[in-house]
């Protein structure tokens, strides 16, 4: 049995006691792909019914984004925006359960900790490693000033780009360049 | 009184016509605004707005569409009021404003000589707090009945996420305001029935088998949309909450939207776009008049007709499974543009699809108007004279069925329509079967718009670049729905935010002439006749019986039905 | 069907919509019609809750259709009340969650026995849940979590293929073919970004994967993104 136009007397489907495969283009359950997902949060951003969340927790370093499918209305606003191609709208429509607890995919991220310091920042270390390879192609003197802004938490950033240019402390400067 | 268009105004430019206007209202107006292409609002006093109105309405092809509250009090300290008043031959929508002080919110109110006004004017009394004086009609349309008095939940010092107290046992739902002051037994139906599966609560008052009076509370289905909307979404993600204003028609909803924002960011999008846009929305057409063909025939008795016509329906939600990914709730309108694109393998399948379903309607068309019980059924059933339409400003198949040549295809083109070929159906004997056959005809229609559509999709993009969308301006997106008319007004704020907008779904425009409709059948034509302007509440509700009714008989909507299939049986179906 | 045990023979259903937006109410009917045709498994819709086992609640139980529910579900017999909650705002709200007039859920009102999350769900995946009433499905989806421990992977950044490359193309093709066609579109392009030396060979090979590909629509996008992809790398070269 499949959707194809029918060219026969009777139509009714045997599901569910037979498989019945959705068509490909089917915007069923949203699936972050551990792989891939940076956790920069644009798919918290642009959902409108604020199914996907997003929660920093800088004790234990962890950042942690979770999909509750009972709220979500299967837009596929999430896989249009990720700029990583992490999300993805699967063809998975069986979501039926007894408990609403089954509805949730999450997904736990570490946080990048500060060079100098080592405290956990507010970024991940995967979003940190992404901006790194991006600003690979630009010129050499602004590659050195975004990577101190990148690789240090807020107060460090704060203190060290405070001073003039002579004044930094070298040690720092040397943890940023490495 | 109102003289309803007396004053021709078709073969006049749009430019001749507001010369005209201008003439008409020159003494009373304050300030004229150019806020888009179709879209003049004049500033008028409180006590001139309703003159200058009537006089608007003199013209041929007008109707009063909206009437917007808004509260300004953030820009200039004062409440407003807009009354958009739709110039159908000349592709143009005039706002009528006038400013109201918050400490006395008293205007004059139209709904006596405006039918299209009455629930305008209980709407904005409910929200904003507006009295209108001279508005007979004391119940609440919008709020529950427990609804605390001198709470107004859409000014902007109400969070939008703010409940209200909850409803506890024996607290009123519902009073009526006739049942004590007529001599007729009371049939009730609804909240929650079988058929129109939308809670909607109808009070027949009938004499006999003969409908005297009706009394009707709904907005059962009101979720509060344009203040979420005005609360927490952004402009790119408020398409989707415009799509689930309604399952059935919400795809008019995000266009009617987009191309308001469209409007005021002056953002021409792709033509690719606008063919999908087109192809989508026609679609949708086809999935509601076949949706309520079935219904019609359930209610009837004739249940073959219900399968068959759910059958061929089938098909095209496969299809617009295919093309965005769900079978309702497309999910493809972005402000800009739209977010699915159309390739081959789907192009084809879309034609195989179409040429199957033409066969299986045509099949089911010719089966439908032959069949002489549906004909005798509806035929001088439920009529709305002209003048009523026209004053309660009925948009869509009722126009249409009642000889109002209305399309918002035709006269205000948007999307693709301008460069497609169709032709808008008309009627003019107004009952049921008219608007039966206005829907029957408008499918075929659909099939051809979507054929030529896909046959001509553009090159090209299918998304527009969008920059900023300038603040505090406003502006008007306006689709034809499978119901009729559906406008919404659009008023840009700050932050990526609307400030105010305002839903007009064409049930809103249908649903109170109903009332005009039953008067004087019998009780078992009532549920055909409702479901004849195909009533689609959560749209206009944006928003069970279990109710006893204490004097006289009580029916539920399934005895209602029951009643109208045996009328159908005794005459030999 | 002897291996089948059912949990309930045959499940009468009554369906009370508490603000919904008509998508699930006509999926709920849609079941009825002949693709689907739910009465072979002896579900009924009936039309009175004194007859019904189940309540299919749909919609984001408003404050005023509460008073309905509440009186619906109290009319049900007192065994087995089952309550089944369809669709996205029935289940948590949906995209109306916070709003001022919904409660946002049914099981804020009601004991909720099964949920059908979508927007509309499926006509499949109501059949799919009601299924599970009658005992002849499982339930397939469960709770899950991963934590994250290994650094990302490489998009295997070779010749002329860099990830700011791969942001433009990405962004360029959701504005011209969508989302959903994107990333297949991308992936070629991305792997004749890795293969090529110099812009010339780029632009060759966009033109000859163009000439390659049956689709008229797939071939226009092909040749506009060789045209995008060698003014981005002329004008990166340029700086």
């Amino acid at each position: 049995m499949s959707y194809e136009i029918p060219h026969r007397w009777i139509v009714t489907f045997r599901y569910p006691l037979e498989p019945l495969p959705p068509p490909k283009e089917l915007r069923g359950r949203p699936i972050i792909d551990p792989n891939l997902c940076i956790g920069c949060g644009a798919c918290v951003r642009a959902c409108p019914p604020n199914a996907i969340t997003e929660e920093i927790d800088i004790s234990k370093g962890i950042k942690v984004v979770k999909i509750f499918y009972g709220r979500c209305i299967f837009c596929g606003r999430c896989w249009e925006v990720c700029p990583e191609g992490a999300i993805r709208l699967s063809n998975e429509f069986e979501l039926a359960t007894p408990n609403k607890d089954d509805l949730i995919q999450y997904v736990v991220l570490p946080l990048h900790k500060c060079v100098n310091c080592g405290k956990p920042t507010e970024f991940t270390e995967r979003q940190v490693v992404r901006v790194l390879t991006m600003i690979q192609e630009l010129p050499i003197e602004r590659r050195e000033e975004l990577r101190s802004k990148i690789l240090l938490c807020r107060e460090c950033k704060a203190s060290f780009l405070s001073k003039p240019m002579e004044l930094r402390g070298s040690e720092v400067y040397e943890k940023v360049k490495a | 009184m109102v003289n309803f268009w007396v004053r021709r105004s078709e073969g006049i430019e749009r430019e001749e016509l507001l010369r005209l206007i201008d003439q008409d209202i020159a003494g009373l107006v304050k300030e004229k605004r150019v806020a888009t292409k179709n879209f003049v609002v004049y500033v008028v006093d409180r006590d001139k707005v309703v003159d200058v109105v009537k006089k608007l309405l003199e013209y041929e092809y007008t109707r009063l569409s909206v009437i917007a509250g808004n509260d300004e009090r953030f820009f200039r300290r004062d409440f407003s009021l807009t009354y958009i008043i739709a110039f159908d031959k000349q592709d143009l929508y005039i706002g009528i404003r006038t400013y109201v002080p918050p400490h006395d919110l008293k205007v004059k109110s139209l709904a006596k000589e405006v039918r299209a006004a009455w629930w305008h004017e209980r709407e904005n009394r409910d929200l904003y707090g507006f009295e209108f004086e001279g508005l007979d009609d004391p119940r609440k349309l919008v709020l529950p009945e427990y609804w605390p008095e001198n709470v107004h939940p859409w000014r902007k010092d109400y969070p939008y996420n703010k409940p209200v107290a909850d409803w506890r046992e024996g607290q009123v739902d519902y009073k009526p305001i006739k049942e004590d002051k007529i001599d007729a037994d009371v049939v009730a139906f609804g909240p929650y029935h079988l058929v129109n599966d939308e809670p909607i609560h109808w009070r027949l008052y009938v004499k006999g088998e003969v409908i005297v009076d009706v009394e009707h509370r709904g907005f059962h289905n009101w979720r509060g949309i344009e203040k979420i909307a005005e609360g927490r979404l952004t402009y790119n993600q408020i398409p989707f909450i415009a799509e689930r204003i309604c399952g059935i028609c919400g795809y008019t909803h995000a266009c009617a939207y987009c191309q308001a924002v469209e409007s005021i960011g002056r953002i021409d999008i792709p033509d690719r776009a606008k063919y999908i846009r087109t192809v989508m929305l026609e679609i949708e057409r086809i999935e509601s008049h076949l949706l309520w063909i079935g219904i019609a025939c359930h209610i009837l008795g004739f249940d073959t007709g219900f399968m068959h016509s759910w059958k061929i329906r089938e098909h095209i939600m496969h299809l617009a499974e295919v093309l965005t990914g769900n079978r309702k709730t497309y999910g493809m309108n972005l402000v800009g543009g739209v977010r699915r694109d159309i390739l081959g393998d789907r192009l084809r399948k879309a034609f195989d699809y179409l040429r199957f379903m033409r066969a299986e309607y045509r099949e089911l068309y010719n089966m439908l108007i032959s069949n002489t019980i549906i004909a005798k059924r509806t035929r001088d059933v439920g009529i709305l004279p002209r003048d009523k339409a026209i004053s309660y400003g009925v948009v869509g198949p009722v126009a249409r069925a009642a000889g109002l040549r209305i399309d918002v295809r035709k006269d205000h083109p948007y999307a693709a329509y301008k460069e497609l070929d169709f032709r808008v159906p008309v009627y003019s004997e107004s009952d049921v079967l008219a608007r039966t056959l206005v829907r029957l005809d408008e499918v075929f229609e659909s099939f051809d718009i979507i054929e030529q559509a896909l046959d001509r999709l553009p090159r090209g993009p299918i998304l527009a670049d969008v920059g900023e969308i300038p603040p505090n301006s406003e502006g008007v997106g306006y689709v034809e729905a499978p119901r009729g008319e559906d406008v919404h007004y659009v008023r840009t704020g700050l932050y990526n935010k609307v400030q105010r907008w305002r839903v007009r779904a064409p049930s809103y425009a249908n649903v109170p002439s109903v009332k005009e409709m039953l008067i004087g059948y019998r009780i078992a034509d009532a549920p055909i006749i409702y479901a004849s302007v195909d009533p689609c509440l959560a749209c206009t509700e944006r928003c069970i019986v279990v109710k006893a009714v204490d004097n006289g008989r009580t029916y539920s909507w399934n005895q209602l039905v029951e009643l109208s299939r045996k009328i159908s049986r005794r005459m030999g179906l | 069907m002897r291996r089948l045990r059912p949990k309930l023979r045959s499940v009468w259903v009554f369906h009370v919509d508490a603000g919904a937006c008509n998508g699930c109410d006509i999926e709920v009917l849609d079941v009825l019609t002949p693709f689907y045709d739910v009465e072979r498994f002896g579900i009924k819709l009936v039309p009175t809750p004194r007859q019904a086992d189940a309540l299919l609640v749909t919609g984001s139980v408003n404050r005023q259709a509460v008073i309905g529910l509440k009186r619906v579900y109290e009319a049900m017999p007192p065994k087995p009340r089952i309550v089944v909650a369809i669709g996205s705002c029935a289940i948590a709200g949906g995209i109306f969650y916070d709003s001022l007039s919904v409660y946002g859920g049914v099981d804020k009102v009601l004991p909720v026995h099964l949920y059908i999350p979508g927007c509309p769900p499926r006509p499949e995946a109501i059949l799919f849940g009601l299924g599970q009433l009658l005992g002849i499905v499982n339930k397939k989806v469960r709770a899950e979590e991963y934590i994250v421990k290994e650094p990302i992977k490489d998009r295997g950044y070779r010749g002329l293929f860099t990830e700011r490359i791969y942001k433009d193309v990405r962004y360029f093709l959701t504005k011209y073919v969508g989302y959903y066609d994107r990333d297949e579109i991308l992936e070629n392009v991305c792997e004749v970004l890795r293969e090529s030396r110099s812009i010339e060979e780029v632009e060759h090979r966009l033109i000859a994967k163009a000439s390659s590909v049956r689709d008229p629509r797939l071939r226009e996008v092909y040749l506009v993104l060789s045209g995008f992809v060698v003014e981005q790398l002329r004008g990166r070269s340029r700086t």
